[in-house]
């Protein structure tokens, strides 16, 4: 379960100041997939920053858990994200000069997984996603759709319980949008991981069991079946 | 993150960008180029000093002068008090050590034997069969040191020549037009000649007495003598030892006899240059100098001399070496630009890494494990060109120098190129410091917003 309490962050100093978080609280629970929608600027990437460690919001709790990780020293955040958390981008951010099994490689070196027992991993994370045939090509030369489809491999390998996904689909036309969607859910629903996606896409937010509505750094409505 | 994972990532960044790393690479190359061919050269001159000294000089003889080359050489400008044993050598005036300092060397403990240094002049000498007559120096053989032997045998180490037997160089069979092997067993004179004696007051009147003026002007004629040696070997040729290529060789018996013919009577009879004290095997040789030192005498072993040497070696190679540590010092600067640029190029893959959970550390360590594949591709780059030229030059070096067959100047040591090597990548990874700390500091939500 991941519940912010009453976080907030501010950007920039005195007369520039910008609230990107105002008092926001949220409830989580485990295995949900959850939109958070709102335009840009509104707050929705800094409260999936803030939500994974990346950022340090001034006043609020982030509780995972039942853990605060605003608590946590930044090596232990470093440790936690690497071990509990996993992030899918818009523009993909797949190392392309490296191969899709060094790609998939990079998470589980990070979490310090002996040699032995990656290999195993990364196939079996190829395999989900349709990629075990480019285990050995380079990223470069993969498409729009199979680099996404690579870095859900990559998010995917070490069981991550927490799945970030920040416009999954934003740069793929619709088609191949749909199967990364597709993908996202099916993963979400068998492994019972939790699913945040953050999205300006009324439809995909609509697949999501959980829509948070987000404009000027407040939670403006929260709609969807657990919530 | 595990080392030799960030290792392998930082490798294969590196193979990406093949042009850049080879051209930054290339810069380290020529430092660590002229370091490796300094050290190599600097090797070789010590090995090939320390040949030179060991086939001239046994290691446990100890070369004994009244007074101390450097001293003499200090005063030369000026007046210099006249002593009663003093001599012309070497256009030095020398003073002389006498029977007594010998006597007293004698006495040092340690020391097993002492043999002067007899000067033999010989106004010709002559071969058995030819008579063209010649020139040459004659010198004591030298039983310490074992010299090539190009024709005859030579004594085993450590035993003299016999009183009537000679040792001559090969170079004196080429200008004679025989074969080595020809000279062996032929008989060889040397004919000395006695310079008039000065003689005394009362020998004069002695002499007056017994002849008139005649037996007086007898006095100060000078005598000949004809010494007949066989040639027991002929020495060969060797680029290193000295002694044995332009002289003729006796044994020290024969050479104390007729120095003493040829002085008896001088002032310089039974005075030496110089002497060489062997000093008995288990012994300290330092102890047995730093005595001989004490009683007022200068000595000089052939760690003295290498060591002379050494140091001039030091003082060439350390100008090189300078050079080269210059060029690297150039180099690292090309190391912090391109590693600043490697930074810029790949701050959304930094910012991954980071959103991952790589810790700061880790992103440090990927950058400068990068420049210190840098240094290592340089410093292997450079070491290995050293390596295969100075291979391939070293037998037109040897020819060029004549340094004889066998001596190399450029001499390649395993353990110093790998801590050159070793070096140069701890080097880069300080010059990797500036790029890696700004690469770790990255803020990870900056460098993701990047595209």
């Amino acid at each position: 379960m991941i519940e912010l309490r009453n976080v907030s962050k501010t950007y920039g100093k005195k007369k520039n100041e910008f609230r990107a978080l105002d008092d926001v609280s949220l409830t989580i629970p485990d295995g949900a997939s959850v939109a958070v929608v709102g335009k840009s600027g509104s707050g929705k990437s800094t409260l999936m920053h803030a939500a994974s460690g990346l950022d340090r919001p001034e006043a609020g709790e982030i509780v995972i858990d039942g853990e605060d990780i605003l608590q946590f020293k930044p090596r232990a955040v470093d440790r936690f994200r690497s071990e509990t958390m996993s992030f899918i981008f818009q523009s993909f951010f797949v190392q392309g000069n490296e191969t899709c099994y060094n790609n998939v490689s990079l998470p589980l070196e990070i979490a310090g997984v002996p040699l032995r027992e990656r290999r195993a991993k990364i196939v079996k994370a190829l395999k989900a996603v349709g990629l075990e045939e480019k285990l050995k090509s380079r990223a470069r030369d993969l498409s729009g759709g199979q680099k996404q489809r690579l870095a859900i491999a990559r998010a995917i390998v070490n069981d991550p319980k927490i799945l970030f996904a920040d416009e999954p689909t934003g740069n793929l036309d619709s088609v191949t949008g749909e199967a990364i969607e597709t993908l996202l859910f099916e993963y979400n629903k068998k492994h019972k991981t939790t699913l945040i996606i953050v999205t300006h896409d009324p439809d995909l937010a609509k697949k999501c069991d959980m829509q948070v509505h987000i404009s000027d750094g407040k939670i403006q409505k929260k709609t969807g079946a657990k919530s | 993150m595990k080392r030799l994972d960030i290792m392998k990532r930082a490798g294969r960044n590196l193979a990406q960008a093949k042009g850049r790393t080879f051209l930054t690479s290339l810069a380290i190359a020529v430092g660590a180029f002229t370091v490796t061919a300094s050290l190599a050269a600097g090797e070789g001159a010590r090995q090939y000093a320390d040949q030179i000294i060991k086939s001239n000089v046994d290691p446990q003889s100890v070369y004994v002068t009244k007074e101390s080359m450097r001293q003499n050489a200090a005063q030369s400008n000026g007046l210099k008090e006249y002593s009663e044993n003093q001599s012309q050598y070497g256009g030095m005036s020398i003073e002389m050590l006498s029977s007594d300092d010998i006597a007293s060397l004698k006495a040092v403990e340690g020391v097993d034997t002492v043999l002067p240094t007899y000067l033999i002049d010989a106004q010709y000498i002559q071969f058995q069969g030819i008579d063209t007559k010649y020139t040459s120096d004659i010198t004591t053989y030298d039983s310490t040191v074992l010299a090539a032997t190009a024709a005859g045998d030579m004594p085993p180490l450590g035993e003299q020549l016999a009183a009537n037997e000679a040792v001559v160089p090969e170079s004196y069979a080429e200008t004679l037009g025989v074969s080595a092997q020809d000279l062996i067993g032929k008989t060889l004179t040397l004919h000395l000649v006695k310079t008039g004696k000065t003689p005394s007051e009362t020998e004069i009147q002695a002499a007056f007495m017994a002849g008139g003026t005649e037996a007086v002007q007898a006095l100060y004629l000078s005598e000949s003598k004809d010494v007949t040696l066989t040639i027991r070997a002929v020495s060969a040729q060797s680029s290193t030892s000295f002694s044995a290529s332009s002289a003729v060789f006796i044994s020290d018996t024969k050479a104390e006899e007729l120095a003493n013919y040829l002085t008896e009577g001088t002032s310089s009879y039974q005075q030496y240059v110089s002497a060489t004290v062997m000093v008995e095997d288990g012994v300290d040789i330092e102890d047995v100098k730093s005595t001989i030192k004490d009683s007022g005498l200068a000595a000089l072993t052939a760690k003295d001399i290498s060591g002379m040497i050494f140091t001039m070696v030091n003082v060439l190679q350390g100008i090189v070496f300078g050079f080269g540590v210059l060029a690297l010092i150039a180099s690292v600067f090309g190391i912090i630009n391109t590693q600043y640029i490697s930074v810029l190029e790949r701050t959304s893959q930094i910012g991954l890494m980071k959103a991952l959970g790589m810790p700061r550390r880790d992103v440090a360590k990927l950058f400068r494990y990068e420049a210190a594949w840098i240094g290592f591709i340089g410093g292997a780059i450079g070491a290995g060109v050293a390596y295969v030229a100075g291979t391939a030059m070293n037998p037109w070096i040897t020819d060029t120098l004549t340094l004889g067959d066998g001596n190399y100047l450029l001499i390649f040591v395993w353990w110093q190129v790998a801590l050159m090597i070793v070096g140069l990548m701890v080097v880069a990874i300080v010059a990797g410091w500036l790029p890696s700390r700004k690469a770790a500091r990255l803020d990870p939500i900056e460098a993701l917003r990047t595209e």
